[in-house]
């Protein structure tokens, strides 16, 4: 599996603009928390590009990736008052929901896509949101790290995983695997994975 | 506990059990899936470690792609002023497994658990930005109720007082999670389908201003419950953590 156009490194600004990114968009969740019309129209200009990319990854085609976006904004404005700013990045809040919303869209649907998606539109510029914090950078790269400690196939499995939103039979289906296979090299990649992060 | 019996001949039984991480991967499915979420609220360290999970898998999210949205917030917005019963979006909502996890709170209303799947439903949201109210110990003037959440396990009981007037819920300080996670209040009303009221401070009095579907659903009778969830509350508006207390509402 070579299809990880993800790996490329945000491009990287000075930390004063992304402070200031990352603390709009805080302050825009927290005030959609409190029914706010216009800081919700604010939060949807500031994410929407990041969570429609979530959504047409794991739905796989455009007309659902915009319903399953129109019901994660809808669950946005419902969940925004449950959102601790002190406690959680705001875009790992966010993307989680438009995550979970598409897998459930997919696994409704009993989609099975057997190649990744070819026609995606073109990648924007994440910049603003790529790098939230110091804090944010050394997970990330600790987490790039231990990966690299896998082999190649527990590690694309794992992603794709990740990123497409497919089960272990998706998985050993796109790989032509035996289903125990695909689990053995996923279980195994993930225990490696917990070693080194937790180690 | 073992997890369930995997069958394959690619050295599969001697692989670690790492359901925890399966979980918060996404890749389990049918009833391996249903398993692995009942254990969720069976057992509190294995949902702090697919908790834990999360947190490992979240730094990914940075790297997700963007991609130019279409405008659809007009059409959200829309939505959000339709009328109370209108169906989210286009989506198939179907019941989820995660329906069944349930038993414990579902048991304590008449309503069987399939009541809990009918949760993508908007309710009119009128516009209003309430202040929050202070803590305070003063008596309101009107109707009020109350409820002592009680922890499954030790612990003090959450004393929980709801004035109706005000539109308010305020909770005595609660020691019910651990720093890396959030206790999250749900109301369980007679249909048996919980709503999330909040997150509970981690030190303190919690004072929650409800929202107008909401206060419709607080009632004696009604069910209040904590959840554990991943810091800042449940990001799927079910629960997903264990309940760790609950208590029935009761006028005072």
């Amino acid at each position: 599996m070579t299809d990880h156009p993800l790996d490329a490194p945000a491009p990287s600004g000075t930390p004063s603009p992304e402070a200031a990114a990352r603390a709009r968009l805080v302050d825009a969740l927290v005030r959609t928390g409190e029914e706010d019309r216009a800081a919700f129209r604010d939060l949807y200009a500031l994410t929407s590009a990041k969570l429609f990319g979530v959504c047409y990854r794991i739905c796989g085609e455009r007309q659902a990736a915009e319903d399953v976006l129109h019901d994660v904004y809808l669950t946005i404005w419902r969940r925004a008052g449950a959102y601790d700013p002190l406690r959680a990045s705001p875009i790992t809040w966010l993307a989680t929901i438009a995550r979970n919303r598409a897998i459930d869209w997919q696994r409704a649907q009993k989609i099975r896509r057997a190649t990744p998606i070819e026609d995606a539109p073109p990648v924007i510029d994440t910049a603003p949101l790529a790098s939230e914090s110091m804090l944010q950078d050394e997970a990330s790269d600790l987490l790039h790290g231990c990966l690299q400690g896998l082999e190649a196939r527990q590690r694309d499995a794992i992603r794709t995983a990740f990123f497409d939103g497919v089960t272990y039979a998706e998985l050993a289906e796109r790989q032509s695997i035996p289903l125990g296979t695909m689990k053995s090299w996923v279980r195994r990649g993930l225990a490696k994975l917990k070693e080194c992060l937790e180690g | 506990m073992p997890p369930p019996a995997g069958v394959g001949p690619e050295g599969l039984e001697d692989a670690p059990d790492m359901t925890a991480a399966e979980l918060a991967l996404g890749v389990l499915d049918g009833e391996e899936r249903a398993v692995a979420l009942r254990r969720v609220l069976a057992d509190p360290d294995f949902a702090r470690e697919v908790e834990r999970w999360r947190g490992h898998l979240a730094p990914w999210f940075d790297q997700w792609p963007a991609i130019a949205a279409p405008d659809i917030l007009a059409r959200v917005e829309r939505s959000l002023d339709q009328a109370p019963a209108a169906p989210v979006a286009s989506l198939v909502t179907r019941p989820r497994p995660r329906s069944a996890i349930w038993p414990g709170v579902a048991a304590l209303s008449s309503i069987a658990a399939a009541a809990l799947l009918v949760v993508l439903v908007t309710r009119p949201l009128a516009p209003m930005s309430p202040p929050q109210p202070a803590p305070s110990v003063a008596a309101p003037l009107a109707p009020t109720l109350v409820a002592s959440i009680t922890p499954e396990g030790k612990g003090t009981p959450v004393t929980a007082i709801y004035d109706k007037n005000a539109g308010t819920i305020r909770l005595t300080e609660a020691s019910l999670t651990s720093a890396d996670h959030s206790a999250e209040l749900w109301v369980i009303p007679a249909d048996g389908t919980p709503h999330s009221l909040g997150v509970l401070r981690t030190q303190g009095a919690t004072a929650l201003t409800l929202r107008p579907e909401n206060r419709q659903r607080i009632a004696a009778g009604a069910v209040l419950a904590v959840t554990v969830e991943p810091v800042g509350g449940s990001p799927s508006g079910l629960p997903t953590g264990p309940v760790v207390a609950k208590g029935v509402l009761s006028p005072v």
